[in-house]
């Protein structure tokens, strides 16, 4: 099995959807000439022609209404935003017609929104956010985030197969620093959470590049258990992972890269807190990033976003509960 | 660049040479349904039968009658608030559009969505949102999928003066014309967007601006069915034989106000006046009256239908609250739309 | 005003002119009582906050009463007025307003107006704002990034006030720990998961407690009996024997699974006594078969039902319950007893009963009935109600045969009193599997049989 990058495993999977499924378009801006502003569909247009690697005028909405539009006349458009920052100028489109269409019509528009987020590299407040929770409170749109490489093949072979809008957060942060054993050819990786590490103490509930965070921070921590639990999919949010782990674990540590306010975490901890009463030895506790836009410099970025030494001291200080 | 090409405002003789007899009378039947069950519609809300706002286009029926009568089978369509005999032509029957403006179960978004918010995505149409013009882009990506694939297609949508101004008409101008997409954009003039009259919506005549991206744009005289029917006609054989786009800029009035609440004192007596002579139903029917077609039965037909419509849709039940949150996500393969009916003549003998 | 007999009444509402429209004010009637009005023809103008209009009469026929007075404001949906329509039906064709000021015409239903939503209740604000069902509890306080704050600390000792948290509690009742007794490692003496459940792994399940050392939690136990001051009353006995053990559990779990009834019929006795002096056998062998007979022509009562398995079956095997004296009851079977004669029954029945009394019975030899009689008729008991023998779905009671004194109708229908040997059959029926009437019905087959036997 061939070890790739999260980054070349994201081709890989692009590739091997243009290959097999005649109806899969690629729409992005700079994604066919130039490869992508991050290389992910380098050589693509060589291999699938213009039309299958479609060089878009720069239109956020653009993308997304032209890609609803193909995808109910029997296309599969997976469309790029070149940074996730830039959904808000197709937001209009992506969750007021495509999101809203199978509800109210009975149409399905199967297309893939892929989302390149996340900061730590001095990108500043446009090219550094994380904005799945807008999707989560859309309905209609399903919301996936892969943490390792198997997985960001495997979840953007489901999304394009899935027959709904999906919204697949690709962190920037992992392109390059994420390896694995990546299997070949089509497959799928359910929407539902992973067990990332096993543990009894105390889990780590995390996605993203939030996972390489807590698996880091909780490896040796004062000899205790510590589970880490990647969520992988927003929506579906895999209740009963979340649950399970609680159960088990009881004190429980949620980490959003996002802005604190009504992120992923924030959902999460409301299902705990209803759900997973019973099973509570201490206070639900959330890191997340503050509710700032983010910041440009390096050390105001650092302060910003949750680091290992800070998920450290949250799970020291809850163990000792 | 292409240059922009005003043509005429095409009359009667123009018209004439696409259209059977037969055809013609589909097309004031089309108008006379339209404005019937808008009407009936109307009496239904005011007896407070009808959940939340009413819109019609009371007085600009040929735009969509007319544009609506050029699409093929296999061609898609946008359709807007005020052009319900697109819907009818395409093959939606008077009972369900009664349901769904009653927000009944037998309506075609089942209750979940009011008034004209709807396409019968079996019939090739898709329903629009609110948020204006947003179909204009979903217009815009259905022509590039029968581009790509090299299918003689095209896609037409319908949008009004107002939605110009919101960014989605240019990306889908723009895309539309750099792509040379076969699609049929028609501009709904009808003076008014609420209240806003024209002059403040735009600095420059909106025809003019096919030009600014690179393909032709017409004006056409909104309240002639046939000269609506044969700029669409004209339209959709410049899309299939890939020249790209047109945009139809259709000049008519909107006669009611912008929904049933509004009275649109905001319209001069004067203007309201001058455009009732120009009623699209009264020409067609002089048309027809001048080749000796019997106008009252045609009329009395269409109230029949009207009258057995309304009972049907009288008589259903309302949605089932238990169904509410179901149909958020399709759980099974993805159907694209279907073909519609495309009753003109020029396509029965199995036209592109 | 006439009142034909399909007279029926339409209401006449204010309608909601707009989405935020919750009231209207009349400002005009066109009509009077009494007045007859066309379908869509204005009935009264009203005013809202964003328009004035006419209202269209929903209707063709005659005002019956006007509800709201000129210059009064409604909400939306208020009746206003009321139509009579009737007779010879309200609608009149219109012609459609090809170029008039957008009056709304075609004209509505000559039948009164339905639907699921009628008039009034229709007219409610446009976008149902219902609120919101239930949601999550709200999350606790999320933590600040910087440092976690998880409140304050517990206060251990002192005046002995302790709290634990949920998953403390629940493992602590399930293993009943008394938790002021567990020392707690957590922030401030807290009583940790990990502590709970330290004791819980430390103490030994299956071994009694020693007296000074076990968790020992005082539950409410009912006070014995109150002894009496006279000394107890004298008495043998002690335990239940095995095998009395085991037919009282039998049949009270027959009593607990199936939901058991009792059917009786009475049967004339006089041929079947008269065949069993001819014969030699006992009335139990005529009653058997019967009940066999029967069967054919109600199969379900010969049936299992063993929780949601249901079996029918095509042979009776059939059980004969012998009373074993103090010792209890059994119940041999009869296998294959559809193949036997009366006589065959006769003889086969006495010899599972002499088998029964000599403890000579095998385990094959109780297995597989199908359908069960008893018979303790030879005291004089004339009715019971049997328990149904699991997984059969009835059982047969025959009792004594007594004389009485009965009506009996000739051929020519005239009613005597004659004196015929009677007895009452009791059938007990699992009502999961079958109902009352078939029961009747069975019995009834059964006294046909018995009351045609030839004497």
């Amino acid at each position: 099995m061939p070890t790739l990058t999260y980054l070349q495993a994201i081709s890989s999977a692009l590739r091997d959807e243009l290959r097999a499924d005649e109806r899969v378009l690629l729409m992005g801006e700079d994604i066919g000439v130039f490869g992508g502003a991050f290389k992910v569909t380098d050589g693509f247009i060589e291999e699938f022609g213009p039309d299958r690697v479609m060089d878009t005028p720069l239109a956020e909405s653009g993308i997304i209404g032209t890609a609803v539009g193909a995808a109910v006349v029997g296309m599969r458009p997976v469309c790029e935003m070149q940074f996730s920052d830039f959904i808000s100028c197709g937001f209009d489109q992506l969750v007021n017609v495509a999101g809203k269409m199978h509800y109210r019509q009975g149409l399905a528009v199967p297309i893939t929104v892929r989302l390149p987020s996340g900061g730590g590299f001095s990108g500043g407040p446009f090219h550094s956010q994380n904005p799945e929770a807008w999707f989560m409170h859309s309905p209609g749109i399903k919301v996936v985030a892969p943490s390792t490489a198997e997985d960001a093949k495997g979840l953007l072979h489901a999304a394009i197969h899935d027959p709904n809008p999906v919204c697949y957060m690709e962190h920037k942060h992992l392109y390059r620093r994420v390896k694995g054993e990546v299997p070949s050819g089509v497959f799928e990786t359910p929407f539902t959470a992973r067990v990332a590490r096993s543990g009894s103490d105390l889990v780590v509930i995390a996605y993203g590049a939030m996972v390489p965070v807590a698996l880091e921070a909780t490896e040796d921590l004062d000899g205790a258990s510590v589970e880490v639990l990647d969520l992988r999919s927003l929506v579906p949010l895999d209740e009963e992972a979340i649950l399970d782990s609680v159960e088990r674990c009881s004190k429980v540590v949620i980490l959003d890269e996002a802005n604190a306010t009504c992120a992923a975490g924030a959902q999460v901890a409301a299902l705990i807190a209803e759900k997973g009463f019973e099973s509570l030895d201490g206070p639900v506790v959330r890191v997340a990033t503050p509710d700032v836009p983010i910041p440009f410099s390096p050390p105001l970025e650092q302060a910003v976003l949750p680091g290992v030494d800070r998920v450290k001291e949250a799970c020291r200080e809850l163990l000792a509960y | 660049m292409a240059t922009h090409t005003a043509e005429p405002a095409a009359g009667g003789a123009a018209g004439v040479e696409h259209l059977t007899n037969e055809d013609r009378i589909w097309l004031l039947r089309a108008m006379l349904l339209m404005r019937g069950l808008e009407e009936r519609a109307m009496s239904l809300y005011r007896q407070g039968r009808v959940p939340g706002s009413f819109y019609d286009g009371y007085g600009q029926e040929a735009v969509s009658a007319g544009a609506a009568f050029a699409m093929g089978p296999r061609d898609r369509l946008c359709i807007l608030h005020r052009d319900l005999a697109a819907h009818l032509i395409r093959g939606v029957t008077p009972s369900r559009i009664l349901s769904q403006y009653m927000g009944r179960a037998a309506g075609i978004t089942r209750g979940r969505d009011g008034n004209v918010h709807f396409g019968d995505r079996n019939l090739g149409c898709v329903g629009m949102v609110s948020m204006l013009p947003d179909m204009m882009l979903v217009a815009t990506g259905m022509a590039m999928a029968f581009k790509l694939r090299g299918e003689r297609r095209c896609a037409m949508t319908w949008f009004g003066d107002g939605s110009t101004s919101r960014g989605d008409f240019h990306e889908a101008m723009n895309w539309a014309g750099v792509q040379k997409l076969p699609v049929v954009f028609v501009l709904e003039n009808n003076q008014y967007a609420y209240s806003t009259p024209l002059d403040k919506q735009f600095a420059v005549d909106p025809v003019e601006r096919a030009a600014a991206y690179g393909f032709v744009g017409v004006t056409v005289d909104g309240n002639d069915a046939e000269a609506m029917f044969d700029a669409a006609r004209a339209a959709r054989e410049r899309a299939l034989n890939g020249d790209g786009p047109t945009l139809i800029e259709a000049v008519t009035m909107r006669m009611h106000g912008h929904a049933a609440h509004d009275d649109m004192k905001y319209v001069p007596k004067e203007q309201v006046e001058e455009w009732r002579k120009r009623d699209p139903i009264e020409r067609q029917e002089a048309r027809l009256r001048a080749i000796g077609v019997d106008i009252d039965a045609l009329r009395a037909s269409v109230k029949a239908e009207i009258d057995a419509a309304a009972e049907e849709a009288l008589a259903g039940p309302m949605p089932d609250p238990a169904t509410a949150v179901e149909g958020v996500f399709c759980e099974r393969e993805a159907e694209p739309l279907g073909d519609g009916q495309a009753p003109w003549s020029g396509f029965s003998g199995g036209g592109a | 005003m006439s009142s034909s007999p399909t007279e029926t009444l339409i209401d006449v509402t204010m309608p909601q002119m707009g989405v935020s429209v919750a009231e209207g004010t009349v400002v005009a009637w066109r009509v009077e009582p009494g007045d007859r009005i066309e379908a869509d023809a204005t009935i009264c103008e009203i005013s809202t906050d964003k328009i004035d209009t006419e209202v269209p009469a929903p209707a063709t026929g005659v005002v019956t009463e006007i509800l709201v007075p000129i210059g009064q404001t409604v909400e939306v949906g208020t009746v206003m007025a009321r139509i009579a329509v009737g007779g010879e039906g309200g609608s009149r064709p219109e012609p459609l307003d090809g170029g008039g000021a957008g009056a709304p015409s075609g004209g509505p239903q000559a039948q009164p107006l339905d639907g699921g939503d009628a008039g009034p209740a229709a007219a409610e604000p446009s976008s149902p704002s219902a609120p919101p069902t239930s949601r999550p509890a709200p999350a606790p306080t999320p933590a600040t990034p910087a440092a976690p704050d998880l409140g304050a600390a517990e206060q251990a000792g002192g005046n002995g006030h302790r709290r634990y948290s949920p998953v403390v509690q629940r493992i602590a009742a399930e293993h009943g720990i008394d938790l002021s007794q567990v020392p707690g490692t957590g922030r401030g003496g807290r009583v940790r998961k990990q502590d709970v459940l330290a004791i819980v792994e430390s103490t030994p399940v299956e071994e009694p407690p020693l007296h000074i050392e076990s968790p020992y939690r005082p539950e409410p136990v009912p006070p014995p009996a109150p002894a009496s001051a006279a000394a107890p009353i004298p008495g043998t006995g002690g335990e239940l024997s095995r095998i009395r053990r085991q037919i009282g559990e039998h049949m009270k779990r027959s009593l607990e699974t199936a939901a058991t009834c009792t059917t009786w019929i009475e049967v004339d006795m006089s041929r079947v006594q008269a065949a069993r002096a001819r014969l030699g056998v006992t009335a139990l062998a005529f009653v058997a078969r019967a009940s066999i007979d029967a069967i054919r022509e109600h199969p379900a009562m010969n049936a299992w039902l063993e929780g949601e398995n249901y079996t029918l079956h095509s042979d009776v095997n059939l059980g004969i319950a012998v009373s074993l004296g103090n010792e209890g009851l059994i119940v041999p079977v009869v296998p294959r007893a559809h193949e036997l004669s009366v006589e065959g029954l006769a003889a086969r029945i006495k010899d599972i009963a002499r088998r029964a009394r000599s403890r000579q019975l095998t385990p094959d030899d109780v297995h597989g009935g199908t359908f069960t009689i008893t018979n303790p008729g030879q005291y004089g008991s004339i009715m019971a109600t049997p328990i149904i023998n699991l997984p059969q779905v009835a059982i047969l009671d025959f009792e004594a045969v007594v004389k009485r004194a009965v009506v009996v109708t000739d051929a020519d229908g005239n009613d005597s009193i004659a004196i015929r040997p009677m007895t009452i059959l009791g059938l007990s029926w699992d009502h999961r599997a079958l109902d009352g009437a078939l029961a009747a019905q069975f019995l009834a087959t059964v006294r046909r049989n018995l009351e045609s036997v030839t004497p």
